[in-house]
């Protein structure tokens, strides 16, 4: 598929023309957005079957909304990121906390790292991965967008809909949250307790 | 052999493992997928111009009727129905005067041939 043609071209616009009929937008959308919320998917969840079908179903929303866009009310990203990761919380949620991923994407930095360190990163990223599906949605949005997307307080703060001082006590909250949930599988996790 | 890094403070650790999972290489988009996103958009994309605006349910009973024309149609042929059905009322031996009008109704009885005028009259 070729690369975005039209790369000055807003997102809400190229909806717009879309929800007009315009294929042309399609093909731009498509080649701009699949791969961010695949990515974003592929994070979340560490199986690219599971994230080929979230990222799948989120833009099937988008081509569905598209009608009902409101211009200005939200990024058209931000909205994505939401729906994808609520896709994926519900996913991670359904396979519950004993059970790992079997296709872990998380391929080792290392070219050749023990087996031992291996199982332990996988089991380190199911667990947060785990944990960060049992937050509240804007705890997990927050410290996703945040570590995940390098997003600042400001922009966090507009795709919330919260005020930006708001942004750090949740951030904070949620990364206590995190701490809390995997307290006590430090070992399991490759941490020496204590 | 090696022992296992100590586990650091709550925050930096949290910080740490988040920065992991963020740090994941991740892999290219399948182009099946862009496809198939692709294939879902162009089916579901609104035709030229926009969604049209939702037609109202009497609108859509009158054209699957067959427009105006058909329901004007529909309209006679319904009065007419409902006229010989009347008359079929009286081969019943049932009167329908409320139907044939007072007027002819009283005329019928013969008692008074121009009702009102015979009771002044005396």
């Amino acid at each position: 598929m070729p690369l975005d043609t039209d790369p000055h071209t807003d997102d809400a616009d190229l909806l717009a023309r879309y929800a007009k009929g315009d294929g042309g937008a399609a093909r731009v959308l498509t080649v701009r957005l699949t791969p961010y919320a695949y990515g974003q998917a592929v994070r979340l969840l560490g199986d690219r079957a599971e994230a080929e079908d979230v990222a799948q179903e989120a833009m099937l929303r988008l081509w569905r909304i598209a009608p009902d866009w409101r211009a200005g009310e939200a990024r058209v990203t931000t909205w994505l990121y939401r729906v994808v990761a609520n896709l994926c919380t519900d996913r991670l949620r359904k396979r519950g906390r004993a059970s790992l991923p079997l296709d872990e994407v998380t391929e080792p930095q290392d070219p050749a790292p023990s087996a031992e360190a291996r199982l332990q990163g996988q089991a380190r990223m199911a667990a947060l991965r785990a944990a960060l599906a049992d937050l509240p949605e804007r705890q997990r949005i927050a410290v996703m967008m945040r570590h995940f997307e390098g997003a600042s307080n400001p922009e966090i703060a507009t795709a919330l809909g919260i005020s930006t001082e708001a942004v750090e006590s949740l951030t904070a909250r949620g990364k206590r949250a995190l701490a809390a949930a995997l307290k006590g599988q430090a070992s399991a996790l490759g941490y020496e307790e204590g | 052999m090696t022992q296992p890094p100590k586990q650091p403070d709550e925050a930096e650790w949290i910080d740490g493992l988040l920065d992991e999972l963020a740090g994941t290489p991740l892999p290219d988009t399948p182009d099946d997928l862009m496809a198939r996103v692709l294939g879902d958009g162009q089916a579901l994309m609104p035709p030229p111009g926009g969604p049209r605006a939702p037609v109202p349910w009497w609108r859509q009973v009158v054209e699957g009727i067959g427009g105006w024309t058909a329901v004007g149609g529909l309209v006679a042929a319904a009065a007419t129905g409902f006229v010989v059905g009347l008359g079929g009322l009286d081969d019943m031996g049932l009167s329908t005067p409320w139907v044939l009008g007072e007027e002819a109704y009283y005329d019928s009885l013969g008692t008074l041939d121009a009702f009102g005028w015979d009771m002044e009259e005396g």
